[in-house]
């Protein structure tokens, strides 16, 4: 097969003479010399022009060698190289058969749901490369530098397609590809793809105990093969190995005495968590120079005897953050503990960290913030900022948000020394986290009621959650509080949303009292709509109601996306807002959902045997993958309820919102389908169906408007609670709350919630009962039923007296039946109207 | 609403008496733009339509320009019409107004009858004479000025059910009559309680009356806030250190396996001989990548069964966890029943754990062949096999009898002529599951 090979080097004596040449400069990159790696490359490639391999070497050292300051430029030359592969693959013929579809392969179907969907389309069109035109260490360099760039969908279309293959990549490597994929798919919260992942790594690397009977023996040697192999992973790859080397350095202590020192470990009392730099990569550490055989001898038998405990720590610990993320607390609590055992003795920053999320995610928050406390070493800049950032968290959890403001921009600051130290390294892109603090600032700002300063957060962070609805929502919230604090112009003024004004003119018997109604002076109303600009010269949002709309839309749109990649639980579609639904999506959701009946009883069994088998046999393999399953599943379950809370919200945001453009008839399709929401919460039904009664009414039909208050009128003329404190309650703590140590978590919980209530739910049911009443009477006021009308709005003003649109209507209907007199008298009892002197001077004009 | 500026100006052209109302009215033409017309005039219909607010030279003008506001159009066509003629029929009120408005309307789109306009509005009731003037009745100006009805100027509901949002709130002692002379404001005289400036009255109306009115309101809730969820706010943990990885395949003898590729295309041809089989193994288990690299694709796999099972088992063993492993499975299922096959399924069964559909399929097609072999001989001795080989996988306990009962149930009496069937037929007996 080697005579097939264009390069042409049949000749044993030069095959040699260049693996010995590749062999030296491979030495010289892990010694950090890259100068005389390069030298050496540069001699191969006169040897053997335009080869691929050598031609990747050299970028990946020259990378190196200045100073890792151009990622771009090395990503470049990596898919040059990779291109040059696949042609002279394709060149060569040398092609494994591709793969014929043998019809009835669905049949045999899914081995272990692990393996998935790597069968479905497993290797059709891969093609098996011989091993010199193998892609697979190029296509992980390029996803390891989209990776560290946070651009994790890019990262992610690069290795996807490498884990549907990876049987046949060389074991270092195909650990790295699945070790990476396992921190992009955790990046990007996609918990199906982490456990897919995860359970991939115990099933073939066997690490975490996992013995599966007769085939266990195999996989052992596998496994024991592939270590072998991954430790000799650190003594070649070049900056990995200097955090290695620091590793090695805790257990042979003489390896590096001095860097241990000037380590941040005198500051810590507490030794046994001394931060060494395992995750954290030592960048001050120099690598000790020197070509010596047989110090790097030594340093593989030391590093052997690490990486096995290492590896296990490094799977434990992602496993930690994949029940993190699925939210499987109790399991997560477990996991980290045999964590912190593996940890024992050697680094734990990270399970700590992972400790303290943990103790946050339940709730116990003081406990979180000691954990934090004891993991930081804040002298490191990374580190510093994460430790502020989290704080700032639990600060804001505790309702305690001008603290995690103070926090929040700490970390900032961190972030931004960060990124002036130079050399850049590829490292300090993934450490730079300062656009997830970004979003964070937003919410604290959101929370604070400073709507301009969150706009911009968010409009930051949208750098990397722009295919998130919520950051959208949270956009468009950005420019309604904007509007209702009076900071843009709309319809209304501002100040009017609380009281009557009213203009007292004249004096004596010629006084006149002019009832304001609320359009603003100047404020020309057709200016909102037609602004098109949403960004200001400098680059700001400005923020409008046409911005929040076009916000809401995308949100919508992103959302939608969602439910049709992952159309589980299929939702009847929104025949006003989604017209582009076929039929044939809603009936692969229909099978969809009988697929998941299935799952779902096989999932109840796996809960039961995880009950019954208790904690004693937490660590079988059997088990762990059960709780993986069930994670996923749940975790779903999960997602999809929020993202039905998310869709609710936007749509009651977007017929707000329409209604203030004064565009009735998208407010009404937007309020409807809002009302077509399977599960609606209360709280959103009542707001739906004010919205469409209102539009309805402003499209002069208001007997299609009766009918949405019908559902609330009992008695004829008695108005019920649209929906009870349970359901503002529910609505807000819709979290996972630990049932085991409520004692802590509720006490935090309880001390928040005042402040968290008022500025989350502004509509108490006693109040939106006296907004239903007075929109009532608005109703048959219009329709000229006076009487009725004056019914309703008496209980709205019982019930609102400070309202100023009921007030405004109970003078409209006593003009109308022609009770001037109590009309003057009403706006004088008023203890909220406010009278404004006419403020008109007659000598400026006559 | 008309702007501070604008009313301003709109009060001093009511209040300019002495000008002719002809110049009045041009002045307003040309001072404010076409699109504030319409609200001005509103705000002049509702300060004539209360009758005490404007007095009588200021009531002309006002009249002047709602109409000559107009005038280009049919008469028709002015919003105000109704008020206008609603006036100049109205007895109560005083008969230069009501002969004025006439006259306005009469004089129409041209320019003869409108002489009348070149005098002051106050020169205009000074030399006013009732005589010279007829008032015809409402039906007749209605029919002669709006000769069809004009719908209301359209913009949402609101306007059609709305009232007036002024309010007169006389501030007089308790008591009094509020329209009195008392209460006028005398010149020069100490302004006494409840006394006020008709005029302050009249500018800031106009600098505060709005065109809507008073509607009834709705109250508009804002959506609430959406409440930050578990994972919204960002927690930071550090990053997993990812380097980049020099490719140690650079240069690397591709020879790698070469052997065994050679070997293994032999073993699709014939039997190997013990030495090369031992090679084969040897070189597999050393490398355990090459198997992905030995040439065998699933297309191949049923030679290598036929002349090497045990290299078949080797080698599906090692692929086992490869996704093109059900592809193998599927080739394997299909193939043509043998000793070997038999052999390699068995063999597979105890060293790995096959997917429970696979082996199911299995020997559901064992079963089919023994019936649907012709040649008795043949069929003897494949069902003898089955039969050793299903009684294997049910004492290894690869195979839960039940899913299979019937069916074997079935083979074992249909062929109890062989005497593997009776005993795999005991077997099933002992396992009491009838």
């Amino acid at each position: 097969m080697a005579s097939t090979n264009s390069g042409g080097d049949d000749d044993g004596g030069l095959l040699s003479v260049t693996a010995s040449l590749a062999k030296e400069a491979s030495l010289y990159f892990q010694s950090r010399k890259f100068d005389e790696c390069l030298d050496l490359l540069s001699q191969l490639l006169e040897k053997k022009p335009d080869d691929p391999k050598v031609l990747h070497n050299i970028a990946i050292a020259e990378y190196f060698r200045d100073g890792c300051a151009d990622p771009k430029k090395l990503l470049e030359s990596l898919n040059n190289v990779k291109r040059r592969s696949e042609e002279l693959a394709r060149a060569s013929g040398e092609q494994a058969e591709t793969v014929n579809n043998l019809g009835n392969k669905v049949i045999l179907g899914a081995k272990g749901s692990g393996a998935g969907h790597q069968i479905s389309s497993a290797n059709s069109g891969s093609l098996v490369f011989m091993d010199e035109f193998d892609t697979s260490v190029a296509k992980l360099n390029i996803a390891v530098i989209w990776f560290h760039l946070h651009e994790y969908a890019k990262a992610l279309s690069v290795l996807e397609p490498l884990y549907q293959n990876i049987a046949p990549i060389d074991e270092s490597t195909a650990l790295q590809i699945c070790l990476l994929l396992l921190d992009v798919a955790l990046a990007c919260h996609d918990a199906s793809r982490s456990a897919d992942v995860l359970m991939y790594l115990e099933k073939v690397f066997g690490v975490g105990g996992v013995s599966q009977g007769d085939s266990g023996s195999m996989v052992q040697q596998q496994s024991t093969n592939l270590l072998t192999k991954y430790s000799s992973v650190p003594s070649s790859s070049s900056v990995a190995d200097v955090s290695n080397s620091d590793l090695a350095a805790s257990v042979n202590a003489s390896e590096n005495p001095l860097s241990r020192t000037l380590s941040e470990e005198t500051l810590e009392d507490d030794t046994v968590l001394v931060l060494s730099s395992f995750e954290i990569s030592g960048q001050n550490l120099a690598r000790p120079v020197g070509l010596s055989s047989s110090n790097e001898l030594s340093r593989t038998l030391v590093d052997k005897s690490i990486s096995t405990v290492d590896l296990k720590l490094k799977l434990q610990l992602y496993k930690v953050r994949f029940l993190l993320l699925t939210r499987n607390l109790k399991q997560a609590k477990r996991e980290v503990k045999h964590a912190m055992n593996i940890a024992r003795g050697r680094d734990s920053s990270m399970a700590l960290f992972l400790k303290s999320q943990l103790e946050y995610a339940r709730g116990n928050h003081r406990k979180a913030i000691k954990l934090l406390l004891a993991s930081s070493n804040r002298a490191e800049m990374g580190i510093s900022s994460m430790f502020n950032n989290n704080l700032g968290c639990i600060y804001y959890q505790l309702g305690k948000y001008h603290t995690s403001s103070v926090f929040f921009s700490k970390a900032l600051n961190n972030s931004a020394s960060l990124r002036k130290d130079k050399p850049l390294k590829l490292f300090t892109f993934s450490q730079d986290k300062s656009l997830l603090i970004t979003y964070n600032c937003g919410l604290q700002y959101l929370a604070c009621g400073k709507p301009i300063l969150a706009a911009r957060c968010f409009q930051k962070a949208s750098l990397v959650f722009y295919k998130r609805p919520l950051l959208w929502l949270r956009l468009a919230e950005c420019c309604l509080m904007a509007l209702e604090k009076g900071l843009i112009i709309a319809g209304r003024s501002p100040s009017d949303r609380s009281e009557v004004r009213v203009h007292v003119i004249g004096k004596g018997k010629w006084r006149h009292l002019v009832m304001d109604d609320g359009i603003l002076k100047n404020g020309h109303v057709d200016s909102v709509g037609t602004d098109d600009c949403f960004f200001g010269s400098d680059g700001q949002p400005k923020l409008s109601l046409s911005f929040a709309r076009q916000c809401l839309i995308n949100a919508l749109h992103l959302l939608n996306c969602l439910e049709l990649n992952y159309p589980k639980f299929g939702l009847p579609s929104n025949s006003s807002l989604e017209e582009n639904e076929s039929m044939e999506v809603t009936s692969s959701k229909n099978s969809n959902l009988k697929n998941l009946t299935g799952l779902d009883s096989k999932i109840l069994v796996g809960l039961g045997q995880v009950t019954s088998n208790g904690d004693a046999k937490e660590q079988k393999g059997g088990t762990s993958l059960e709780t993986i399953q069930n994670s996923v599943s749940y975790c779903d379950d999960m997602c999809e309820r929020e993202n039905q809370m998310i869709k609710q919200a936007l749509l009651a945001n977007l017929a707000y919102v329409d209604l203030q453009l004064e565009n009735p008839v998208k407010a009404l399709a937007a309020a409807r389908s809002l009302l077509e929401l399977p599960d609606c919460s209360r709280i959103y039904i009542f707001l739906g169906h004010v919205y469409a009664a209102e539009a309805l009414c402003l499209l002069n039909k208001p007997n299609e408007a009766a009918e949405h208050f019908s559902i609330y009128l009992s008695a004829g003329n008695n108005v019920d609670l649209p929906f009870s404190q349970e359901d503002c309650e529910q609505w807000r703590v819709e979290k996972t709350v630990d049932s085991e140590e409520l004692i802590g978590g509720s006490m935090a919980a309880k001390n928040s919630s005042p402040e968290d209530s008022q500025d989350v739910l502004l509509l108490n049911p006693e109040e939106a009962r006296g907004t239903l009443y007075a929109n009532i009477a608005a109703l048959f006021a219009m329709q000229g039923e006076l009487e009725r009308a004056h019914h309703f709005v008496m209980q709205a003003l019982s019930l609102l007296p400070r309202s100023r649109e009921a007030t405004l209507t109970a003078i409209y209907i006593d003009l109308m039946l022609g009770k001037s007199q109590e009309a003057v008298a009403k706006l004088k009892q008023c203890s909220h109207v406010r009278f404004v002197p006419g403020g008109f001077h007659l000598s400026t004009s006559c | 609403m008309l702007s501070q500026e604008e009313s301003g100006r709109v009060f001093a052209l009511l209040k300019s008496d002495h000008r002719p109302v002809e110049e009045i009215v041009s002045d307003f033409t040309s001072k404010f733009p076409r699109h504030h017309h319409f609200a001005i005039c509103y705000s002049l219909l509702l300060l004539l339509e209360d009758k005490k607010a404007l007095n009588s030279t200021e009531r002309l003008v006002a009249f002047a320009i709602l109409h000559q506001a107009y005038s280009s159009q049919k008469s028709s066509a002015n919003p105000f019409i109704s008020l206008i003629i609603n006036t100049s029929c109205d007895d109560e009120a005083e008969k230069y107004e009501r002969a004025f408005i006439l006259q306005l309307l009469s004089s129409g789109t041209s320019n003869i009858n409108k002489e009348f306009l070149k005098q002051s509005a106050a020169d205009y009731i000074k030399g006013f004479d009732a005589s010279s003037h007829s008032f015809p009745q409402h039906e007749q100006l209605q029919q002669q000025y709006c000769d069809k009805v004009h719908p209301e100027p359209y913009n949402s509901s609101h306007i059609n059910v709305s009232v007036k949002n002024v309010l007169p709130d006389p501030d007089v002692p308790h008591g009094c009559d509020a329209n009195s002379p008392e209460f006028e404001l005398q010149t020069g005289a100490k302004p006494k309680l409840g006394s006020g400036d008709r005029d302050e009255v009249v500018a800031g109306l106009l600098a505060n009356l709005s065109l809507k009115g008073l509607g009834p309101q709705w109250i508009r809730p804002l959506p609430p806030r959406f409440p930050v969820l578990d994972r919204e706010l960002e927690w930071l943990i550090p990053d997993n250190n990812h380097e980049l990885v020099w490719d140690h395949g650079m240069c690397a003898d591709t020879s790698r396996g070469a052997a065994v590729r050679d070997l293994i295309a032999k073993a699709l041809k014939g039997p190997l001989l013990p030495a090369q089989y031992e090679q084969v193994v040897v070189e597999l288990a050393n490398d355990p990548k090459l198997v992905y690299h030995c040439g065998l694709t699933p297309r191949k796999l049923p030679e290598l069964v036929e002349n090497n099972p045990l290299i078949a088992v080797d080698v599906l063993t090692k692929l086992i966890n490869s996704p093109e492993i059900s592809e193998y499975y599927t080739v394997l299922v299909n193939m043509d029943m043998s000793l070997h096959s038999m052999e390699v399924v068995n063999r597979l069964t105890t060293a790995v754990e096959l997917p429970k559909e696979f082996v199911r399929m299995y020997i559901t097609n064992c079963i089919s062949s023994c019936q649907n072999i012709k040649d008795k001989y043949m069929q003897n001795r494949l069902v003898r096999l089955v039969c050793v080989f299903l009684q294997s996988l049910i004492r290894n306990r690869i195979i839960d009898v039940k899913d299979l009962f019937i069916e074997v149930q079935a083979f074992c009496i249909e062929f109890s002529r062989i005497r593997e069937a009776a005993t795999l037929f005991r077997l099933l007996k002992t396992l009491g599951l009838e």
